[in-house]
């Protein structure tokens, strides 16, 4: 796991566990202002396009599925 | 004619039952045949010959997905010809196909709404044209002929347009197969109200065509029993109130007011929860599990909460298909971004969240009619989201300092019914003839209340009484009760079906002897049209 992704996930949205979370969107710690930042966020430090077929709850609810989605989009180029 | 106004109905039960017996009684191949025909023979019971607008629409999608599809798969062949090294050619000639299926999804929702728009809000932009004319002293006024609106046509295009957009973003593939994507568009218990479903929930059941199972059967009838209980106990029985102070309002004083908003707010969700029970218990006889429209929606702390709670398939699929395409647009992104720099995290991403939160709720409000209500409505809840967001930094700050713990359980009790009463508002606005009367509804609750109105025999003036209010109580009591089981993870119908069968049937007469004995049909009641359908 990226420890930039975990120090951004940290800036968004603190006092959660995002080692161990697996239901950020589901259990409502992070909302859709918090998503809409943090993609903003990821497309920039990671040059990546998240196009809005990827956001949904499985690709975001933890930060394991995220940097899953991250990696794959950086492949995908 | 075979007449179908409600699912309320023998009819209804009568097709169903129809329904039921034939598709079990023929082969694989031809259920699927036979489903299709019950569905277009219940849009014609319920729309007559507009059942053209459904089956235009399914012809449409099909055609248009192919070509989508086409699009994509001559892009990829192309890009596979490119070598590695052809960076910018393979960029440019993305950007060309990419630019060839936009025009095609322009196209696509231009057709599919712009008919949507054409057919319902039509008469609503004639009528403020006319009155922007009047008011500038011209003597013109046009006329338009009555134009016939297919029920059900703002809950098929929605799930038309979500299709084509699902395709366009290789969510899904596009279907070749007409018969199941006409089956997809048509499954008659969901034609008329809804749940909006994507293609990925329901088109593979329905072509499975599995055979009727007898826990299917039971479950099914179980969930139809209960919104008929709903339905004819509850929001039929407070129409009698609902529809004399709505229409009457200036006879009635701020108590009544808020009597009957209240009663509405109850009535509204009864009539579409029930009816939600009475489609998705008929879809799951037939094996076809359908989303889930309403999840205990009182039991909300917030009204962003809300609505995540009711008609959560309209909320999804705005949140889909306008919220986030919008929030991420480049624009709005380079907006969050700067913002976010200047105004930190949770300011930041307020002014893009807001300009597509104001989209939303415009769609949302012009979704549910065309009348300035509905838009009052969906800007009612706009500012009530966003005032959300805005002050939740400093309601934790001012809870801390008051020393209230957040996660209490009073505190969560204050928040339920902090948000019940906003939403009772935000009901009485829409329910209301028009937004003045409205408006003079809610001015009367401050200005004219007294609970004189308690002892006078007002309450008995509608046709209703002592009987009734001790009937509706007791029923909300018991739907409570089911929420909070709910709420706590129980399984109702799975713990009933686990009981003897000589429990489980005495559970079922009892439901059908009290819709029986309890429910407000005849006499002085007028059941309530249903409410969804006519949006």
């Amino acid at each position: 796991m990226d420890e930039r992704l975990i120090e951004i996930l940290e800036d968004i949205q603190p006092e959660v566990d995002y080692l161990t979370c697996t239901t950020l969107i589901d259990d409502h710690y992070l909302n859709s202002l918090a998503i809409i930042s943090l993609v903003a966020e990821l497309e920039e430090e990671y040059d990546i396009t998240i196009p809005t077929v990827e956001i949904i709850p499985e690709n975001f609810n933890s930060a394991e599925n995220m940097w899953k989605m991250i990696q794959r989009l950086q492949e995908e180029g | 004619m075979l007449s179908i106004s409600t699912y309320y109905s023998l009819q209804y039960l009568l097709l169903l039952s129809a329904a039921v017996v034939f598709y079990e009684i023929f082969p694989l191949r031809a259920r699927r045949w036979v489903m299709l025909l019950f569905s277009y023979l219940f849009f014609f019971a319920v729309s007559g010959k507009l059942v053209c607008y459904l089956i235009l629409s399914t012809l449409s999608i099909h055609h248009i997905g192919i070509w989508l599809s086409d699009v994509q798969a001559e892009s990829k062949a192309k890009l596979a010809l490119l070598g590695k090294e052809a960076k910018e050619e393979k960029k440019a000639l993305s950007a060309s196909y990419l630019h060839k299926q936009r025009c095609i999804m322009t196209f696509a929702v231009i057709l599919h709404v712009g008919m949507l728009l054409m057919l319902k809000y039509t008469p609503f932009a004639v009528e403020n044209l006319n009155a922007l004319i009047h008011f500038t002293g011209i003597s013109y006024t046009f006329r338009l002929k009555k134009i016939l609106v297919p029920i059900g046509i703002s809950f098929y295009t929605l799930q038309a347009v979500a299709y084509l957009f699902d395709v366009y973003r290789q969510k899904i593939e596009a279907d070749k197969n007409l018969l199941r994507l006409s089956l997809f568009m048509g499954f008659f218990p969901q034609i008329m109200e809804g749940p909006i479903c994507r293609y990925s929930d329901t088109a593979e059941d329905l072509w499975k065509a599995e055979r009727i199972r007898y826990d299917n059967l039971i479950a099914g009838g179980q969930r139809i029993l209960f919104g008929f209980m709903k339905k004819i106990v509850l929001a039929d029985r407070l129409n009698l109130l609902i529809k004399d102070v709505f229409s009457k309002y200036d006879d009635y004083d701020g108590f009544v007011i808020a009597l009957c908003a209240i009663c509405y707010t109850i009535q509204l969700y009864m009539d579409f929860s029930g009816t939600m029970d009475v489609v998705i218990g008929s879809a799951q006889i037939f094996g076809v599990k359908l989303p889930e429209n309403f999840k205990r929606p009182f039991f909300s702390t917030t009204i962003s909460e809300f609505w995540k709670r009711w008609h959560v398939t309209l909320g999804t699929f705005f949140k889909d298909y306008i919220f986030f395409p919008l929030s991420m647009s480049k624009p709005l992104k380079k907006l969050t971004t700067k913002a976010r720099k200047k105004l930190g995290n949770h300011f930041g991403p307020l002014l893009a969240g807001a300009v597509a939160l104001f989209c939303v709720w415009i769609c949302n409000g012009l979704w549910h009619g065309a009348g300035w209500n509905y838009i009052f409505f969906g800007m009612f809840h706009f500012v009530l989201i966003l005032l959300g967001s805005i002050i939740e930094p400093a309601a934790i700050k001012v809870t801390q300092k008051l020393h209230i713990k957040r996660t209490s359980k009073p505190y969560k009790f204050f928040q339920i019914i902090r948000t019940t009463i906003l939403v009772c508002i935000g009901e009485l606005f829409f329910r209301a003839e028009g937004l003045t009367a409205g408006f003079k509804m809610f001015k009367k609750i401050f200005t004219n209340f007294t609970f004189a109105t308690l002892k006078d025999g007002t309450l008995f003036q509608f046709g209703m009484d002592k009987q009734d209010y001790i009937i509706i109580g007791v029923s909300v009591i018991l739907i409570l009760i089911i929420s909070i089981l709910q709420e706590r993870g129980m399984h109702i119908r799975e713990s009933i079906s686990k009981r003897n069968i000589a429990i489980q049937f005495a559970i079922y007469y009892a439901l059908i002897l009290f819709i029986i004995i309890f429910g407000a049909y005849g006499g002085n009641y007028v059941p309530v049209d249903p409410i969804y359908a006519g949006f």
